[in-house]
């Protein structure tokens, strides 16, 4: 379990204190995200705002588990609301929001940091980190994955698979 | 395992990814509700993509100082706003907690329009209490029919939720109009108005700033009011050095230079 399950039940009474505290710890995650998908400053600052008065706003949305795995769940589906907006008008289809329940309490996951998993996706071959990368970062989807890269599209779904396979093994290993 | 179809599983790692398109991700979720060796897969390929999730974790130093001292403030004085906090929860405790995923963003909009009538109330700018009633009612169904109906509109939502937040921020200077009030908070520029009239066909809203020491106006964004008269509009424009800001009906696409005489135009000091 991590703190934030504490600071959250005090932020559902209304503590500005523990907000605050949660907004200092996950701000860097949650506007790092948004950057990634929208290379754009305002835009990122706009859905970390968006993002942190949800949360004053509706504490009870998280359900437990793992709090950085929930909330990045949720910069990513507000920061892809703004990518379906810009391209609201163009061909092509995007990708659905990821689920925001059942978030995974794993001992494992509870204790990474960004550091750890940037190396391990540096290890994984380019043709599984690529289409990971950008299915996750660039509101894109698997199809259009594989017109990007000139991939069958069975690849590229094989490809996402083992490499994700591969970097939770990965994970484990170093966790140890 | 044995026998599992390798392309069905394939398929649930791009959908634990999120880069399926909305109509795959419902069918393979139509299959993980009937199949136990895909949900196991998922779970643990989540974790997984959970963790990519946290290699995008930016610096201190990659967002700068300046830039995270500006959203904080941002942050915690939309927060440290009286009205936000109260609405909020009672609205929330008012719907109770039915299984809808939109609901977070329901309960935010409709406090939304609670909080334009409380703020309308603070500058004397209101009707009679029926009448807000009716407004909050209309409202309502109103984002509960754009939750429903389109993913455009929850982005506007997360826009409209960034300017009702500076506009009640406490740090915000708030220059009252007939019928709403300009706002300039953290920066940023805010025009709300509300029982605006629709402009005649082919023709538009334009918004137009003054920059201290200019002769003439700029010109800024087109907008038109939604379908009960109000309209939210954030300038791009830097607030710092502006004077005052100004509306007209204009042509759709916008005028170089005001054609009409301006709806209103409002110094900002
Ligand atoms: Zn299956």
């Amino acid at each position: 379990m991590e703190d934030a399950d504490l600071l959250m039940a005090r932020v559902a009474e209304r503590d500005v204190a523990a907000f605050e505290a949660v907004y200092d710890r996950y701000y860097r995650l949650v506007y790092g995200i948004a950057f990634k998908l929208l290379a754009d400053e305002a835009a990122a600052e706009d859905v970390t705002q968006a993002v942190f008065l949800k949360i004053w706003s509706a504490p009870r949305a998280f359900g437990g588990g793992m709090f950085s795995a929930w909330i990045a769940r949720v910069a990513r589906n507000r920061a892809l609301d703004v990518v379906r907006s810009r391209k609201a008008h163009e061909a092509g289809e995007l990708p659905a929001d990821l689920p925001l329940e059942g978030t995974v309490d794993d001992t494992v996951f509870a204790r990474l940091d960004s550091q750890r998993v940037r190396t391990a996706l540096a290890e994984l071959p380019d043709e599984q980190r690529d289409p990971i990368e950008l299915g996750f970062f660039s509101g894109i989807t698997h199809e259009e994955i594989a017109r990007r890269t000139g991939t069958p599209l069975g690849t590229v779904k094989t490809r996402i698979r083992t490499g994700l396979r591969r970097l939770r093994s990965a994970l484990e290993a170093s966790a140890v | 395992m044995n026998g599992h179809d390798e392309a069905l599983l394939d398929l649930v790692a791009v959908y634990a990814l999120g880069a399926l398109p909305e109509r795959d991700a419902r069918s393979v979720e139509a299959h993980l509700a009937t199949c136990s060796v895909c949900r196991r897969e998922l779970s643990e390929l989540r974790a997984a993509v959970d963790a990519v999730a946290l290699s995008a974790e930016a610096t201190a130093d990659e967002i700068g100082g300046q830039r995270s001292e500006r959203l904080k403030a941002r942050v915690m004085s939309a927060v440290r706003a009286p009205q936000l906090g109260a609405n909020v929860v009672s609205l929330e405790r008012a719907r109770g907690r039915a299984p809808n995923r939109y609901l977070p963003y329901l309960a935010m909009a409709a406090a939304l329009a609670l909080l334009f009538v409380g703020l309308f109330d603070a500058f004397g700018l209101r009707a009679q209490a029926g009448r807000d009633r009716d407004r909050i009612a209309m409202l309502e169904a109103k984002a509960d029919m754009q939750e429903r109906s389109s993913n455009e509109a929850r982005a506007q939502l997360a826009l409209t939720e960034s300017r009702v937040a500076d506009l009640l921020a406490p740090n915000a200077q708030r220059f009252p109009l007939s019928g709403g009030l300009v706002a300039r908070a953290n920066n940023r520029i805010v025009i709300a108005v509300q029982h605006l009239a629709q402009p005649p066909k082919g023709k538009v809203y334009q918004a137009w700033t003054l920059r201290k020491g200019a002769k003439n106006m700029t010109p800024s964004v087109t907008f038109v009011p939604d379908t009960s008269g109000l309209a939210l509009i954030e300038l791009p424009d830097a607030a710092a050095n502006l004077v005052a800001v100004a509306v007209s009906i204009e042509p759709e696409g916008g005028s170089k230079a005001p054609t009409s005489k301006p709806t209103f135009v409002r110094s900002l000091s």
